[in-house]
């Protein structure tokens, strides 16, 4: 079963390297290609060969440690073995399940009838997740931020020990948890048997850290690091961290001989993690039979979200605008994806949040923090929102063969494809500007209050605007460029289609721009006439003449992309790799 | 007995409680007998094929291959047998002929290569040496599967609606393919909704309706029944009276 899985393994990769190669015959994944790459290059590489032309470097000698760090850096490994351990115990309330546990249709199909042991399927499942892994550590090394290209190595393999370990240990914990309730004693005592120690480790150092705490306590954060590390380092508590220490020690240690012995005690603990995995293949069996069972009653593949079958309260009426059909549709899928009750309690601890901490005071941290993250996910919202939701054409043109069969004039089809859409971010976009406005008090003190008001009522009026015409250009775009556009929830891999999202976004906000700039010339001109009036109370006005005149290029452009739409060929539509 | 079946079962827990697919389900086939098992959508056939594949644990019963039980000796009993699923699901990055050796040496088959090559001949898939999943169509998918099935000498077969995404051509061949199969003496498990086919090459047929056996025999036999047909009945008329669907009751 080994040679079988490197097989699978080492053609897999072949055959897709292949096929990635081969489609760069295809204009779009060339140019996708060499943005990707241009991108790579323009922000990673280059930096880095900025960074190393510094003259401690060039010498070979390591950067100098600021004094300050000097103490936290020695407790590093201790704080590192903490997290670990916080993370090991953690992990037991996680809710998922391992993914070395899912195997594909494929995988079911083949290894599960096949002659192999359930210990030669879960090495074969660790075996194909190292890909994963070694790309994960590589990328840790290449963005540490000390040395040069070895010690660069030196971080991403013992990176992969940490990654590799914590992968196989969480396996390890879904195979025990499903056996924390076993009828049988014995098994049910060994299950209970590392949550007990995890517990018992747990008690242990946050007894140590208390007592040091009592005795001294911190001036200020990073004195508390210091001395959280130091209870981890004395014993018994040095003890009890040793194996997660073990693991985290390598990412400090010096070259040669220390980093040496740091390695092989890591990969003692990763053996000793993947031994008590590995003795566990009688759970495995049950486990891995559960997960196929779930996935034959829920047939969905992975990234698809689940729908459920809720009243909505929006009964499609049986006559009226093809628009408002399409727009059920779409609040349908959101219905049905998104608990509305779940829905209102985030919206009834926003408000609460929001009012709580608008009442502490303008010295609270938690109005300015609140303010900030509203600020964030309102612009989030604006700008960056119509990209991620495509609730539209980005979506329903994996069904162009059914829409085509429908007696729907083009542009209504289109229009209608835009409106729950832009509906659903814009009420999200108000929300967080709301809970910003009404904090700004906190994080603008030196804004006028005019100002702050006016602003935010500008920023309200063109919200809808912006969203919109940014849905209408990436609409646009499926229908133009069909096959530059994933669909639904497909996601091409690799360099080129990087590339290919880089150029698309590029052009999406550069057209945005374009789109804006009539409506921002017109807002201009009405602002600087009334502003010496009324104050700042102008952007109100300018904002709704900005907005006016986008809500007529995005309807322009909606009758403009009939014919598109009509011409547009089921073949021409980009199919998932 | 090639294929033993013992009370088996089958329960999924679902959100509202549990389910059971299949209940209390005994049958065998001997070598060289091609059993059909036809049944109504839902009523178990395909979790019973999954089970006895190792896909699917029975949460009852006893699955038994040539002697060998498949809860205490999978190994053994999973080299014997040869399962054709419904939906081919292939690895997407693996070529027609890379997929039959994979299965080769899973297997221990060492003659892959003369094997592959009759397979593929048999099979129409000339060509498709070396094509990706994604560049063939369903039915040359399927066939693919089913090549991954026949590429080693297994004593029992399971198909489950081997037909589907065939052409007639297809259809003709996988018919013989399988009777061949059976007369090399495997034992042969086969379920389909055509059941004209069954009723042509099954030696025996076993109807399924909302997870238990309701009946179980010869296409005489159960022509012969005068609860389950009358004179000159076809198996889709006994089908319907069977599991309740004939007009004329």
């Amino acid at each position: 079963m080994f040679s079988a899985s490197l097989y699978i393994i080492v053609c897999s990769f072949r055959n897709r390297a292949r096929v990635r190669l081969q489609r760069l015959r295809q204009p779009r994944y060339f140019v996708g290609a060499i943005a990707g790459a241009a991108y790579l290059y323009f922000s990673f590489f280059a930096r880095f060969r900025a960074s190393r032309s510094s003259v401690a470097r060039r010498s070979g000698r390591p950067p100098r440690v600021p004094a300050s760090m000097a103490a936290p850096l020695a407790v590093a490994p201790a704080l590192g073995g903490l997290a670990l351990l916080m993370a090991a115990a953690g992990s037991w309330l996680f809710p998922m399940d391992s993914s070395l546990l899912e195997f594909s249709e494929a995988e079911q199909q083949f290894l599960f009838p096949a002659p192999v042991s359930r210990r030669q399927l879960l090495v074969y499942r660790i075996l194909r997740s190292q890909l994963g892994m070694l790309f994960g550590s590589a990328m840790i090394g290449v963005f540490s931020p000390q040395g040069i290209g070895v010690s660069r190595l030196r971080i991403s393999s013992a990176a992969w020990i940490i990654l590799v370990t914590a992968r196989i240990y969480f396996t390890g914990v879904t195979l025990a948890r499903a056996r924390l309730g076993a009828s049988r004693g014995r098994t049910r005592h060994v299950a209970w048997l590392p949550v007990s120690a995890l517990a018992l480790a747990l008690a242990l150092v946050a007894g140590a850290v208390g007592d040091q705490w009592r005795h001294a306590p911190p001036a200020d954060p990073l004195a508390g690091l210091i001395l959280i590390g130091r209870a981890a380092d004395s014993p018994p508590v040095s003890l009890v961290l040793m194996p997660f220490k073990a693991l985290v020690k390598p990412l400090f240690a010096e070259w040669p001989g220390a980093y040496l012995v740091a390695i092989a005690w890591a990969l003692v603990v990763l053996a000793a993690v993947a031994t008590w995995v590995l003795l566990s293949d009688e759970a495995f069996q049950e486990a891995v039979s559960d997960a196929a069972e779930r996935r034959t009653q829920q047939p969905v593949r992975s990234g698809e979200p689940i729908y459920k079958v809720r009243s909505t309260g929006w009964v499609l009426p049986p006559t009226g605008r093809p628009e408002t059909a399409f727009a059920w549709k779409a609040a349908m899928q959101t219905l049905r994806m998104v608990d509305k009750r779940s829905l209102l309690r985030g919206v009834i601890i926003l408000a609460c949040l929001t009012i709580v901490a608008a009442l502490m005071g303008r010295a609270n941290g938690l109005a300015s923090l609140l303010g900030a993250f509203s600020m964030a996910g309102t612009m989030f919202s604006v700008l960056l929102a119509p990209q991620i939701v495509r609730m539209d054409l980005r979506q329903d043109l994996q069904h162009l063969e059914l829409l085509k069969t429908w007696p729907v004039k083009a542009s209504a089809v289109v229009r209608g494809e835009l409106v729950w859409p832009s509906l659903i971010i814009t009420a999200g976009a108000w929300t967080m500007l709301a809970v910003a406005t009404f904090l700004a008090g906190t994080m603008m003190e030196n804004v006028d209050l005019g100002l702050r008001l006016g602003g935010s009522a500008a920023l309200a009026i063109l919200t809808p605007a912006i969203i919109l015409s940014q849905l209408t250009i990436h609409n646009a775009a499926a229908l133009i460029f069909p096959a530059w556009v994933p669909l639904g929830n497909q996601r091409p891999r690799g360099l080129d289609a990087m590339g290919q999202r880089l150029i698309m976004l590029g052009a999406t906000w550069l057209l945005l721009a374009l789109s804006l700039l009539p409506g921002a010339i017109i807002g201009a001109i009405i602002w600087f006439a009334l502003q010496s009036f009324i104050g700042p109370a102008a952007l109100v006005p300018a904002a709704f003449a900005c907005t006016a005149i986008v809500a007529m290029e995005v309807l322009l452009a909606t009758e403009a992309l009939g014919p598109a739409y009509e011409r547009l060929d089921v073949l021409a539509v980009e199919r998932a790799e | 007995m090639a294929l033993s079946v013992e009370h088996f079962g089958r329960t999924y827990a679902t959100a509202a409680g549990s389910f059971t697919a299949v209940a209390d389900l005994s049958f065998t086939v001997s070598s060289g007998e091609i059993v059909g098992l036809i049944g109504p959508n839902g009523a178990g056939k395909t979790t019973t094929l999954r089970s006895l594949a190792g896909i699917l644990r029975p949460t009852s019963g006893r699955l038994c291959i040539d002697g060998f039980d498949l809860t205490e000796h999978p190994l053994e009993a999973k080299h014997r047998l040869a399962f054709m699923p419904d939906e081919p699901h292939l690895f997407e990055y693996l070529t027609v002929m890379e997929h039959l050796r994979l299965v080769a040496r899973l297997y221990g088959v060492t003659d892959v290569a003369d094997r592959a090559a009759a397979l593929i001949e048999e099979l129409q898939l000339a060509g498709k040496e070396q094509a990706l999943p994604g560049e063939l169509s369903r039915g040359m998918r399927q066939k693919v599967v089913i090549a991954c099935g026949l590429v080693r000498n297994a004593t029992t077969l399971l198909f489950d609606e081997p037909l589907t995404g065939l052409d007639p051509i297809g259809i003709r061949r996988m018919r013989n393919t399988i009777v061949a199969r059976a007369k090399a003496g495997a034992a042969i498990l086969l379920s389909s909704h055509l059941l004209h086919l069954v009723e042509e090459v099954c030696s025996r047929v076993i109807i399924m309706d909302r997870g238990q056996k309701v009946a179980d025999g010869t296409f005489a036999e159960l022509a012969s029944r005068a609860d389950l047909a009358t004179a000159g009945s076809n198996l889709e008329q006994i089908f319907l009276r069977v599991t309740g669907h004939d007009a004329h009751q």
